[in-house]
C-alpha cells in the first residue's frame, strides 16, 4: 500500500516539475494533459487507499529524516488514516476536475504552462498538508499552499490589484503562521515530540492552561488559513486570481485546511471545551458576517467567496462543538458544490469577457444552458435543499447546535441559512434570468468548451448525491474521530425543525427570484437603497479593509520610513559619524602644535614627560594611601619624595621657559 | 597530507595569489577559478575525511611561534567550523566564476584569494592570536575591494567599515590579552590556545568584564544593533563580489566567534546577558526589517535583511541549548547561501542597468522570466519557506529560544511576518506590474556565466532545506559537546538551570 | 659628612634640569647637542650611583651603554649638522620647519 501512498503524494509534484520544464516556452497542451493525467493517477491511488482504509487498516510510512538535533526528531512521515483519506479524496477529485477544466479555461493565456506548474505544486503541498504524520510536516504543506496561493493569486502579475492581493494573502497568512509556529514550539517543549500519535496520547498529561494556550495558538493559525474574522479580508481579494484557482484553492481545499487542523487536533480541543465554544461562536459570527456582505455585493466571484467564508464558519461551529465528523462532512460536501459554483462562474466570466458584475448580465440561460443548470443545482445544494449534499451536511450542523443547547448559535445559523439561499439565488437570477442586459455592453456570450462542462460533471454528481454517503462516511471516520449521533430526541421536534428550515430556505429562494429574476436596469449607485447607510456598510465590507489600510498598512509604512530616515540615519548613524567627527576635529584643531619647529617640539616633549611623571607619582601616592603594605613604596619613600621634588622643579622650569618664550616672541629679543 | 590539510587550505590560496602576479592578464580569471575550485575540492575532501563520530577538534596542527607567551600556530576544525570553511571556499569559487568586473580583474582575483586565506584562517584558528591576526587581515582585502572597485562613496564606506570593525577588534584584543594573563596567573604559563581558555573556570565578575570586551568586537562584526550602520554603506558601495563575500562569510565571523569564545568561556555571563542580548536581537530583527521595507534601493533591502536575519542567528546562539545553537549555526550557512545569492542577483540587474533603484524597474517578470524565477526562489528561501535552507535554521533557532522565553520568541517570531513584508514588497516593485521604462523592455535574461554561479546556490538552498541531515549531524555533535562543557562550567544556579544538562537527560531516556 | 646616595641623586637632578632648560631654551643646534649630553650624563650619574649603593652592576652596565650610544649619536648628529650647515649656512632651529604638520 505504501507505493500507492507515494504515488498519490508525488504524482502532482512530478506534474508540477514537468510543467515547470516548459515554463519559459510557449504554450503547449501537453503540460495541461500530463499534469491532469498525473492528478488522475493520484486520484486513483487515493481511491485504492480509501478502499484499503475502509477495510479498517491505516498506512503509516516514514520516508526519511528531515531534522534531528538535540531531542528534536522530525521525519518526513506520512499517514493515511480515516481522516486524511477523506481529505485526499476531496483534494484529488476537485483538483483533477479543476485541472481538466483549466485546460480549456486557460486556453488563451500565455502563462499556460506556468499555470499548471503552480497548480500541481499546490496540490502537492495540499497532499503534504493532509497526509503528514506530524505538526511540522503539516506546517510544510501549510506554508507550501500559502506560497502556491501567492503565486496563483498573482498569476496575472501585470495587474496591480492581483499582485497586491497576492501579497496581502501571503502576509496575512504569515501572521497566523507565527501563532501556529508558537503552538508547535509549545507542543515540542511540553511533550518532546511533534508526531501526532505521541502528542495526542500524552496531551492529557498537561495542565489545562497549557493545553488552552496550545489550542489558542493553533487555532489562530487555522484562522489565517481559513480566513476567519479578523483575518478574513484576504479571501475576497484573492478572487483576483484565475477562476479555477478560486475554485480549487479558495473554495474547496486550502481554506478548509484550518478546519482540517482543528479536526485533526481533536484530542487537544476535546480537552478544552471552553475554547471549543469560542471557536463555535466565532464560526457562527463569521457565517452571519460573511453572508451579510454577500447580500449586496456586485462582484460575482466575491459573492461566492463570501459564501465560502460563511460556510467555513459553519464548519468551525461543528468543529468547535465537538462534532468533528460533521465538520469534516460539511467540508467535503461544500468542496464539491462550491468548486462547481466557481467553475460555473468561470464559464460565465469567459462568456462575458471577464465581466464580473451580475447586474450587467441577465438572461444568459438561453446561451449557456449547461452552465445554467450546473450553477443552479450547485446553488440548490449550497442552500441545503433536500436531497442535495448541502441538506445533509448543513442541516446537521444546525442540529448539532440545537442538540447541544446552543440556541443562540442555532438561530444565527438558521438565519444565515436563509441569507445563503437568498444571495445564492440573487446571483443565479441576475445572471441567468431576466433581460439580456449584456447587450447594452456589446458582448456576445458563448458557452464554454464541451469538455469543460464534462469535466465539471463529476462535481455536479457529487454535489447531488454526496449526502447518500453519510452512513458509510460516518462508519469510516468515527473510528478515529469522536463519534456522536446528533439526533433530536423528540421526533416531532425533528420534523418541525427540518421542514421548517426547508420552508424558510425555499421562501428565501422565492423572494430572491421574485426580486431579481426580472431585473432590467444596471444600478448606478443613485437609488435610495444604495444610498442607505446599511447598504454602504455592507458594500464596503464594514469598512474593515479601509480600516486595515488606514491603520495598519499606512502606519507601518510611515513608521518604517521614519525609522529609516529619522532614527537609523539621523540618530544611530549620526552618532557613529559624530564620534568619528570629534576625532577628526580634534586632529584639525591640534595639528598646529606640529609646526615643524624643533624647539617647540622639544618643549612639548618635556611637557609630555612631566605629565607622565605626574601620573606616575599620582598613582604611587594613591597606592601608598590605599595599601600601606605595598613594599616598595615604603622602602623607596625617599626616592618618591625626590621624584615629587623633581617634578615640581620641572614644572616651574617649564613655566619660566614658556614665560620667557612668550616675552621673546612679543619682544623679538634674543 | 591529511594531517596538514588545514594548513594547506589556509595557505594554498595565499600562495596561489602571489603566483597570480605573474599570470597574464587575460588568463587571470581562468587561473582564479581553477585555484578556487581546487581549494573548494580540498575543503570538500576535508569534509570527507572529517570523522563525524569523533569528538573535539580534528586535524589539529600545532607549531610554536612565541613559546614564552604560549603563542602557537594552532589550527583545527569541529562540526561548527567545518561547514563555514566549506561555505567560504564555495563562495570564493562561485564569486570568482561569476565575476563580471572588467577593471583590473587580475588585482581583484588576487585580492579575493588573499581574502580566502584569511577567511579559512579565522574559522580554523584555535589560537587566539592566530584568530586575531586572520580576523584583522580579512579587513585589508575587503577594504581594498570596496575602496578600489566600489561606487561613488566608496572611500567613505571603506574607511567607515575598516575603522568601525577595527575599533571593535581592539577591545577584543584587550580581552584576549587579559584572558592569557589570567591563564598565566592561574596555571603559571601563558596560553593563547582557545581550548585552554575554554577549560578555564573563571569567577562570574571576571566573566562579565571579559564577555563585555569580546562582545564589542563580535557585535560590530555581526553587526548587531546599534553597531550596524557601517553595513548599509559597505554593501551600498561595494562591488557585487564584495557584497557577496561580506554577507555570506565575513559577517559570520562575528556569530561564529560568539559560539567559539563567548559561550564556552563565559557561560555564566552568557546567561546573565542573555536577555539584554535577546532584546538587541529582537530590535535587530524587527527594526531593520522595517527599515528594509522603507528602502528604495534593492541592494539596501538585501543589506538590511541581512542584519535582520543575523538577529535570528544571535537569538539562536543565546538560546544556550542544543536546538537553538545548532539552528543558529545552520542558519549561518543558510543565510550565507541565500544572502550571497541575493547579492549576486542584484549584481545581475546592476550590470544591465547600472542602477539599483527599485522605482527604475517594474514588470521585469515578463522581460527576464528566468531571472525572476531564481530571484523568487531565493526570496522565498529568505522569508523562510519550509523545504528551503533558511527554514531549518530559523525554525530551530526560534524553537531553541522558546525554551528560554515565550514572550521574546513571540516577538522575535514576527521575523517571519516583517521579513515577508519587505521581501514581497520589493519583489512586487521590481518584477510585477507592466514594464514602464523603455530601457527595461529589451533587457537580456540571465546569461550562462551568471547561471553558473546561481544554479548551484539554488540547488543548495533547496537540497539542504529538504535534507539538512548531513550538515546538521556533525554540527549537532559538536554543539552537544559545547553545551555539556557549558553546563559543567556554570557556576551560578541560574546558569545551571538555563543551560540544559545533557548527561542527565540522556540517562533519563535510557 | 658622608656622601650618600641622595647627594648623587640631587646632583643628577640638578644636571638633568640644566639639560632640560638647555633643550628648551637653546636655538642653536650645536648647543642642543651639549644639552642632550648633559641630560644623558645626569642619568649616567644616577645609574652609576644607584648601582654602587645597591651592589648591582646592571646600572653601571647601562651607563656604559648610554655612553656608547651618546657617542654614536654625536657622531651621526654632528655629521648631519655639518651637511645642514653646508647647505644652508645656518644652524638655527627656528629655520628648520620642514616637518610642519
Amino acid at each position: 500500500m505504501e507505493i500507492y501512498l507515494y504515488i498519490a503524494l508525488f504524482a502532482p509534484l512530478v506534474g508540477s516539475l514537468f510543467s515547470a520544464l516548459f515554463g519559459a516556452s510557449p504554450k503547449t497542451k501537453v503540460t495541461g494533459i500530463v499534469a491532469s493525467g498525473l492528478l488522475f493517477v493520484s486520484f486513483v491511488s487515493s481511491s485504492i487507499l480509501l478502499s484499503y482504509v475502509l477495510g479498517g487498516h491505516t498506512v503509516h510510512v516514514e520516508m526519511m529524516t528531515w531534522m534531528a538535533t538535540g531531542d528534536l526528531y522530525i521525519p518526513f512521515g506520512f499517514v493515511v488514516d480515516q481522516v486524511s483519506v477523506v481529505m485526499m479524496m476531496v483534494v484529488t477529485i476537485v483538483s483533477t476536475v479543476v485541472h481538466v477544466y483549466s485546460i480549456g479555461y486557460m486556453d488563451h493565456d500565455k502563462g499556460f504552462n506556468r499555470f499548471f506548474s503552480y497548480l500541481s505544486a499546490f496540490v502537492f503541498s495540499m497532499m503534504v498538508l493532509v497526509m503528514s504524520d506530524n505538526f511540522l510536516g503539516l506546517f510544510i504543506g501549510w506554508e507550501g499552499v500559502g506560497l502556491c496561493s501567492w503565486l496563483l493569486i498573482g498569476f496575472w502579475y501585470h495587474k496591480e490589484s492581483a499582485t497586491w492581493a497576492a501579497n496581502e494573502a501571503f502576509i496575512m497568512n504569515r501572521i497566523a503562521d507565527l501563532a501556529m509556529l508558537v503552538g508547535i514550539f509549545m507542543l515540542y517543549w511540553n511533550l518532546g515530540s511533534l508526531q501526532y500519535d505521541v502528542v495526542f496520547a500524552n496531551i492529557t498529561t498537561l495542565p489545562v492552561v497549557v493545553i488552552t494556550w496550545i489550542g489558542i495558538f493553533l487555532f489562530i493559525g487555522a484562522m489565517g488559513k481559513s480566513a476567519q474574522f479578523p483575518l478574513h479580508t484576504w479571501l475576497a481579494d484573492a478572487m483576483e486570481g484565475p477562476t479555477p484557482v478560486s475554485a480549487l484553492i479558495h473554495a474547496a481545499t486550502m481554506v478548509t485546511a484550518g478546519v482540517y487542523l482543528v479536526v485533526r487536533a481533536n484530542p487537544i480541543y476535546s480537552e478544552i471545551p471552553n475554547m471549543g465554544l469560542f471557536i463555535a461562536s466565532l464560526g457562527a459570527f463569521v457565517a452571519l458576517f460573511a453572508a451579510s456582505m454577500a447580500l449586496v455585493n456586485r462582484d460575482m466571484k466575491r459573492i461566492i467567496a463570501y459564501s465560502t467564508l460563511s460556510q467555513l464558519g459553519y464548519m468551525f461551529v461543528a468543529a468547535g462543538l465537538g462534532a468533528y465528523w460533521v465538520a469534516l462532512f460539511h467540508l467535503m460536501a461544500h468542496a464539491f458544490f462550491k468548486a462547481l459554483l466557481f467553475l460555473g462562474a468561470g464559464n460565465v466570466m469567459h462568456a462575458m469577457h471577464d465581466e464580473l458584475d451580475p447586474f450587467k448580465m441577465g438572461g444568459l440561460r438561453k446561451v449557456m444552458k449547461g452552465t445554467f443548470i450546473m450553477m443552479t443545482l450547485a446553488s440548490v445544494a449550497l442552500a441545503g435543499i433536500y436531497p442535495f449534499a448541502g441538506f445533509f451536511s448543513k442541516d446537521l450542523i444546525l442540529e448539532v447546535a440545537f442538540v447541544d443547547h446552543h440556541y443562540i448559535i442555532y438561530s444565527v445559523l438558521l438565519f444565515t441559512a436563509m441569507l445563503t439561499a437568498f444571495y445564492s439565488f440573487r446571483l443565479v437570477a441576475l445572471i441567468f434570468h431576466g433581460e439580456e442586459r449584456y447587450k447594452l455592453f456589446g458582448i456576445h456570450p458563448h458557452e464554454a468548451y464541451k469538455f469543460m462542462l464534462i469535466a465539471m460533471a463529476p462535481l455536479l454528481v457529487l454535489a447531488i448525491i454526496a449526502g447518500a454517503f453519510k452512513g458509510s462516511y460516518y462508519q469510516l471516520v468515527t473510528s478515529l474521530l469522536p463519534s456522536g449521533e446528533y439526533h433530536v430526541h423528540s421526533i416531532a421536534t425533528y420534523w418541525i425543525m427540518t421542514i421548517g428550515t426547508q420552508l424558510l430556505v425555499l421562501a428565501a429562494i422565492a423572494f430572491a427570484y421574485k426580486k431579481y429574476s426580472s431585473w432590467s436596469s444596471v444600478p448606478d449607485g443613485t437609488s435610495a437603497l444604495e444610498q442607505s447607510f446599511g447598504y454602504k456598510l455592507l458594500a464596503n465590507q464594514y469598512y474593515i479593509p479601509w480600516f486595515y489600510e488606514e491603520v495598519f498598512s499606512k502606519t507601518y509604512r510611515k513608521l518604517s520610513h521614519c525609522l529609516w530616515k529619522e532614527i537609523d540615519l539621523k540618530i544611530v548613524d549620526a552618532m557613529v559619524d559624530g564620534i568619528a567627527g570629534v576625532v577628526y576635529k580634534t586632529g584639525e584643531k591640534t595639528h598646529k602644535i606640529q609646526n615643524g619647529n624643533l624647539s617647540d617640539m622639544l618643549r612639548w616633549m618635556v611637557i609630555g614627560l612631566v605629565i607622565l611623571m605626574l601620573f606616575a607619582v599620582g598613582f604611587s601616592v594613591l597606592a601608598m594611601f590605599a595599601q600601606a603594605q605595598v613594599e616598595f613604596v615604603r622602602i623607596y619613600i625617599g626616592e618618591l619624595v625626590l621624584g615629587i621634588g623633581l617634578v615640581l622643579v620641572a614644572v616651574s622650569v617649564l613655566l619660566v621657559t614658556y614665560h620667557a618664550a612668550s616675552i621673546r616672541k612679543t619682544g623679538k629679543g634674543r | 597530507m591529511q594531517e596538514h590539510i588545514l594548513s594547506i587550505l589556509i595557505f594554498f590560496p595565499a600562495l596561489a595569489a602571489m603566483l597570480g602576479f605573474v599570470v597574464h592578464k587575460d588568463s587571470a580569471k581562468a587561473y582564479g577559478v581553477t585555484v578556487a575550485a581546487i581549494e573548494f575540492f580540498l575543503s570538500l575532501w576535508l569534509w570527507k575525511i572529517y570523522d563525524p563520530a569523533g569528538s573535539g577538534m580534528q586535524f589539529q596542527e600545532l607549531a610554536p611561534l612565541i613559546s614564552q607567551f604560549g603563542i602557537n600556530y594552532f589550527v583545527g576544525v569541529d562540526g561548527i567550523s567545518l561547514f563555514i570553511i566549506i561555505l567560504a571556499t564555495f563562495f570564493t569559487m562561485v564569486g570568482i566564476a561569476s565575476l563580471t568586473e572588467t577593471r583590473r580583474l587580475k588585482d581583484l582575483i588576487i585580492t579575493l584569494l588573499f581574502l580566502e586565506m584569511t577567511m579559512v584562517g579565522v574559522f580554523a584558528a584555535l589560537d587566539a592570536i592566530i584568530f586575531y591576526v586572520f580576523w584583522e587581515l580579512s579587513l585589508v582585502p575587503m577594504l581594498y575591494i570596496i575602496g578600489a572597485w566600489g561606487g561613488p562613496l566608496r572611500i567613505y564606506a571603506s574607511i567607515k567599515f575598516f575603522l568601525y570593525t577595527f575599533t571593535g577588534s581592539l577591545l577584543m584584543l584587550v580581552g584576549m590579552l587579559f584572558m592569557a594573563f589570567l591563564h598565566y596567573k592561574h596555571g603559571g604559563v601563558w596560553s593563547f590556545s582557545i581550548l585552554d581558555w575554554q577549560a578555564m573556570n573563571l569567577p562570574v565578575n571576571y566573566q562579565m568584564w571579559l564577555f563585555g570586551a569580546f562582545f564589542f568586537g563580535f557585535a560590530i562584526k555581526v553587526p548587531m544593533f546599534p553597531f550596524h550602520t557601517w553595513l548599509p554603506y559597505a554593501h551600498g558601495q561595494a562591488p557585487t563580489i564584495g557584497s557577496v563575500i561580506l554577507a555570506a562569510i565575513l559577517l559570520k565571523m562575528g556569530t561564529y566567534a560568539f559560539v567559539r569564545f563567548s559561550l564556552p568561556m563565559f557561560p555564566d555571563a552568557s546567561v546573565l546577558f542573555m536577555f539584554p542580548i535577546a532584546v538587541l536581537a529582537i530590535i535587530m530583527i524587527v527594526y531593520t526589517a522595517m527599515v528594509a521595507y522603507a528602502q528604495e534601493d534593492i541592494k539596501q533591502v538585501v543589506a538590511y535583511s541581512s542584519v535582520s536575519h543575523m538577529g535570528v542567528i544571535i537569538l539562536g546562539i543565546f538560546a544556550l541549548n542544543v536546538e537553538g545553537i545548532t539552528g543558529s549555526i545552520f542558519l549561518m550557512i543558510a543565510h550565507g547561501v541565500v544572502s550571497g545569492a541575493l547579492f549576486l542577483l542584484v549584481g545581475v540587474i546592476y550590470d544591465r542597468r547600472h542602477t539599483k533603484l527599485m522605482s527604475e524597474f517594474g514588470g521585469l517578470a515578463s522581460v527576464m522570466p528566468r531571472y525572476a524565477t531564481i530571484f523568487g526562489i531565493m526570496m522565498m528561501a529568505s522569508v523562510g519557506m519550509p523545504l528551503t535552507i533558511n527554514f531549518v535554521g530559523e525554525f530551530l533557532s526560534l524553537l531553541g529560544f522558546y525554551k528560554q522565553s515565550h514572550a521574546f520568541t513571540l516577538v522575535a517570531g514576527t521575523a517571519i511576518i516583517v521579513g515577508a513584508i519587505y521581501m514581497l514588497a520589493a519583489y512586487k516593485k521590481m518584477f510585477f506590474g507592466t514594464v514602464t521604462k523603455e530601457e527595461n523592455k529589451h533587457l537580456k535574461d540571465i546569461n550562462r556565466t551568471e547561471l553558473m554561479g546561481l544554479i548551484p546556490l539554488v540547488i543548495l538552498a533547496i537540497w539542504l532545506g529538504v535534507y539538512p541531515k548531513p550538515i546538521l549531524e556533525p554540527i549537532d555533535k559538536s554543539v552537544k559537546e559545547l553545551v555539556v562543557l557549558m553546563h559543567e562550567k556554570a557556576r551560578t544556579v541560574e546558569a545551571q538551570k538555563r543551560i540544559p544538562d545533557l548527561t542527565k537527560s540522556a540517562q533519563e531516556v535510557h | 659628612m658622608e656622601i650618600t646616595l641622595t647627594h648623587y641623586l640631587v646632583l643628577s637632578t640638578i644636571l638633568f634640569v640644566i639639560g632640560l632648560i638647555g633643550i628648551m631654551r637653546r636655538k642653536n643646534l650645536l648647543l642642543l647637542f651639549f644639552a642632550t649630553e648633559i641630560l644623558l650624563n645626569a642619568v649616567n650619574i644616577a645609574l652609576a650611583a644607584i648601582s654602587h649603593y645597591r651592589g648591582d652592576y646592571t646600572g653601571q652596565m647601562f651607563a656604559f651603554f648610554i655612553i656608547a650610544i651618546a657617542a654614536s649619536e654625536v657622531a651621526v648628529g654632528l655629521g648631519l649638522l655639518i651637511v645642514w650647515y653646508k647647505r644652508t649656512g645656518r644652524i638655527d632651529l627656528d629655520q628648520m620647519t620642514s616637518m610642519r604638520g
